[in-house]
């Protein structure tokens, strides 16, 4: 059990309607000293993610990894099936014929680089998640169409139920919502 | 928005995302198993025949040679099978009233042969000569098994190309000197190891039996011509 | 809104991306609602009737062709590849344009490629199927395709890696398997929106699921977007790769007609060209029916058109070339199958192509006939059916007359060749009526990235967060002061 789930709070949710609304409210809240907080948004804000204190994620790195896998896979498993377990002469062309090898070892570089650009942003994202906590906040069905939201999480140290309240308020957000855990 | 989903399929999903994977992969592995058992292949499935002749008791007990009825295995593609007059070489005096025998003399008096059912029946686009095999040193149980063991004919291999491979790709494995063809029990062990005072070694004796019946080397052996001509 | 809109488009005079008075909410609810409310229009059953009963055609003809064989098609020895393959390479190159839109274009920043990328992509998927269905049935045992992958079978056999092939199933199926990834991706967020935006809990439940509990987290937006845009990068080669492959098929082989170095660059340029014509083909109605002209904007039509005037001068270019290597090769042989292409007994077929895909699509350099919907439908038909045409250039009239003069032979197609092809193109415009009525055809999240309210403004920002009064209560400044 999170602190969160004991206390039945999962956090306080700030509605605004307008992109830089936003991403001035959460700046502020991080520059407020929150950092257990996030925003949502309905479509990409890069602005938001930097304002969070979000910068570099680890996708590219993954599909690198897995494009790296894919080649030598690729290079591993026509080498050795056509050199190693079964060398068949074909037409006289060597075991090791590297130029004919170079479409599958693209196409397995490809795929597999591919699988970790979707596989790897679903993982980290820790999709499919489909009950979460936010989906509690009655308005937040408009985080998907036309709304922004900014969101500090109840285990945030500096988190106070009152206090978070009123400074997302002042904040001048359309509507403070408590979130249910 | 009041939650779609309760708590739980958080869980259900991440689950069930892993689950499939395994399933998907277990079902392929599953299949491929399949296409090995003996339900597919036949192997050790004992086949119905005419008459109910036993090799464990021609072999085992009476200790005739594969080579008396299979008469054509050394020199021509098909090792052969008996006519009827080879039966009754024998069966013309012992047995000679059996019941069980009344197929064989019936087909001895009209003249017609006896349908026996085929146990080991390569596919038609496959070419197999015996006489190749059993002259470079490829003995009856390596691929027939214990014939003398068995009371009706069955396969103790799968017939499928990955067993011919096996020996294909590694003769000195499974070679054996051309005089002990038709030994039943092979590798020797106490019982008739008289012949080899220091042991026999596949490990050591096979390779120098490929060099001296003069094998292709393996490139030809698994070369797909070799056998789909 | 629109007023700014308009007054900056007097800088750009180009046609918008999108039409004017649009917002967040206006656009959203415009797509969600061809999905969720419209419901099942008459126009829309009895245009899938139709549809269907060509896929149904489709269906029936596989069924006969896997119990009766291969052999209820017209191609023959000489011509063993025949209606099959010339399909194949039409679909496949059709399918293209899906991945140049989405990834390319994406690379390239266009942004006017974010109202008809899914559209497009969705068509590459239902091409790629169409496409993958005639390889896996001309093998003649399509019950035994798998043999096609490499796995641990009991011959102990592997795929011959060296063959064009081989290289092609491996292409083909990595292409359709990234397209749907990609594909797939971009609907995620959409999916989302579906799910918050439908009444019954059915349609919820199904989109929620898709959606996979997507909520527009900043931290996932970023790394979906770094996602989407390394997958973009990843399909640009690919896309690339997967007609020179195909084409490889042609150019490994020593057919005269086949056996040509230009073969990649010129494949991959006429598959564009397919594609882009079949987009417009497709789009061109929709964007009526659906009245979705403020998202499909005249400026799109344009810019494909233009994309076709260029990747079809490249073809062009491509049949000047084989003329000129035919005769620069000194090679009889080239030199005889060039003379049997043009004057043989396939003759009309090439100047049927000429006229096609060289002399009608260069209406297009006007830019009157690029504004006229009628007439760029018209010349995207004709591309259709040149780029068809192409491909039995290439591949009957090479095989038909080839070295040795006894075993020449005419093909023609039978009844069954039609059916399969002109059910593939009933399959396919099924899967798009399904596609078009159940998942919202135009990208609702990467549309609202297009609105100018959607950028975020530095100077504003600021102003907001130094405190200036509180933010939601400040009256917005508008876009453009």
């Amino acid at each position: 059990m999170t602190k969160q789930e004991e206390s039945g709070t999962y956090g306080l949710m700030a509605e605004f309607d307008d992109p830089n609304a936003v991403v001035a409210a959460a700046r502020r809240v991080y520059e407020a000293g929150y950092r257990r907080i996030n925003a949502y948004s309905p479509y990409p804000i890069e602005e938001l993610s930097a304002a969070i204190g979000y910068h570099k994620d680890l996708v590219s790195l993954t599909v690198f990894a897995c494009g790296i896998l894919g080649a030598i896979g690729g290079f591993a498993l026509q080498y050795w099936t056509s050199a190693i377990d079964y060398p068949l002469n074909v037409g006289g062309r060597p075991l090791l014929s590297l130029p004919s090898f170079i479409p599958i070892i693209f196409e397995c570089t490809v795929l597999l680089a591919s699988f970790g650009a979707f596989l790897g942003m679903l993982g980290m994202n820790r999709l499919p998640e489909p009950y979460h906590p936010v989906f509690n906040v009655p308005s937040f069905a408009r985080a998907s169409q036309d709304r922004f939201f900014v969101c500090i999480k109840a285990d945030d140290p500096k988190f106070n139920e009152a206090e978070t309240h009123a400074f997302l308020q002042s904040l001048g957000a359309r509507e403070v919502s408590h979130v249910q855990s | 928005m009041p939650q779609l989903f309760h708590r739980s399929t958080n869980t259900l999903a991440r689950l069930s995302i892993v689950l499939g994977i395994l399933l998907a992969g277990g079902v392929l592995w599953l299949l491929l198993q399949a296409n090995r058992t003996p339900f597919v292949t036949q192997a050790f499935i004992a086949r119905e025949q005419p008459v109910q002749f036993s090799h464990k008791h021609h072999v085992g007990d009476d200790g005739i040679d594969c080579r008396y009825c299979h008469t054509t295995v050394e020199t021509t593609a098909s090792a052969g099978m008996p006519a009827t007059k080879t039966c009754m070489n024998c069966h013309s005096q012992l047995f000679a009233n059996s019941p069980y025998l009344e197929i064989v003399r019936e087909s001895w008096r009209s003249g017609q042969p006896i349908k026996w059912t085929k146990v080991h029946d390569l596919p038609d686009f496959a070419y197999f000569n015996h006489s190749i095999h059993v002259n470079k040193g490829v003995g009856c149980s390596t691929c027939h098994g214990r014939v003398d063991l068995m009371p009706l004919m069955w396969n103790v291999a799968s017939l499928q190309m990955e067993w011919c491979l096996e020996c294909h790709r590694n003769p000195e494995k499974f070679i054996r000197p051309k005089d002990k063809i038709t030994e039943m029990e092979w590798p020797p062990t106490e019982s008739n190891s008289a012949e080899f005072p220091n042991g026999w070694n596949q490990a050591v004796d096979g390779p120098k039996l490929v060099k001296e019946y003069k094998l292709q080397p393996t490139s030809v052996l698994t070369s797909c011509s070799t056998c789909h001509r | 809104m629109a007023a700014e809109i308009e007054k900056n488009e007097h800088i750009d005079t180009r046609p918008p991306v999108i039409g004017p008075g649009h917002n967040f909410a206006s656009l959203t609810q415009k797509i969600v609602d061809i999905v969720l409310m419209r419901g099942f229009k008459k126009g829309w059953i009895f245009g899938f009737a139709i549809v269907f009963l060509g896929a149904l055609m489709l269906f029936n003809t596989i069924a006969y062709l896997v119990l009766k064989g291969v052999g209820i098609w017209g191609n023959n020895i000489p011509v063993g590849w025949a209606f099959d393959i010339i399909n194949f390479v039409w679909w496949i190159g059709i399918g293209h344009a899906g991945t140049l839109i989405s990834a390319i274009l994406l690379l390239l920043r266009q942004s006017w490629r974010n109202s008809i990328n899914r559209f497009a992509e969705a068509m590459t998927l239902f091409a790629v199927a169409c496409a993958g269905l005639f390889p896996a049935l001309h093998t003649g045992r399509p019950w035994v395709d798998y043999w096609l992958f490499p796995y641990p079978n009991t011959m102990g056999m592997w795929p011959n890696f060296r063959s064009p092939l081989m290289w092609d199933v491996f292409a083909v199926s990595t292409y359709a398997t990234v397209s749907l990834l990609f594909w797939f991706m971009g609907l995620i967020p959409d999916f989302a929106t579906l799910r918050d935006k439908a009444k019954n809990k059915v349609q919820k439940s199904i989109y929620g699921m898709l959606a996979m509990g997507w909520r527009g987290d900043a931290r996932h937006w970023h790394r979906y977007e770094s996602a989407y845009l390394l997958l973009a990068g990843l399909s640009t080669p690919l896309v690339l790769s997967v007609h020179t492959i195909v084409s490889f098929d042609f150019s490994v082989g020593i057919i005269p007609g086949w056996h040509a170095t230009i073969f990649p660059p010129y494949f991959v340029a006429g598959a564009i060209y397919a594609g882009f014509a079949m987009v417009l083909t497709l789009a061109i109605p929709v964007r009526k029916f659906y009245n979705i002209e403020d998202f499909i904007t005249l400026r799109h039509i344009r810019n494909m058109c233009k994309v076709m005037l260029a990747t079809g001068l490249i073809v062009g270019y491509g049949y000047l070339m084989e003329l000129f290597m035919s005769w620069y090769s000194g090679n009889t042989y080239e030199m005889f199958m060039m003379k049997n292409r043009i004057f043989g007994p396939y003759g009309f077929m090439y100047w049927l192509l000429i006229l096609c895909n060289v002399l009608v699509p260069q209406l297009l350099w006007v830019k009157k006939y690029r504004d006229n919907l009628l007439v760029v439908f018209i010349v995207s038909m004709f591309i259709n059916v040149g780029m068809w045409l192409e491909r039995f250039v290439i591949i009957v009239m090479s095989l038909n007359r080839d070295f040795s003069p006894a075993s020449w032979r005419m093909y023609y197609p039978t009844i069954f060749d039609f059916t399969m092809f002109f059910g593939t193109i009933g399959f396919f415009l099924t899967c798009m009526f399904l596609f078009i009525r159940f998942v919202p055809m135009i990208p609702i999240f990467e549309m609202k990235t297009l609105l100018p309210e959607a950028k975020v403004d530095e100077k504003k920002v600021e102003q907001l967060a130094e405190g200036r009064g509180p933010l939601g209560a400040t009256p917005l400044p508008q876009f453009g002061d």
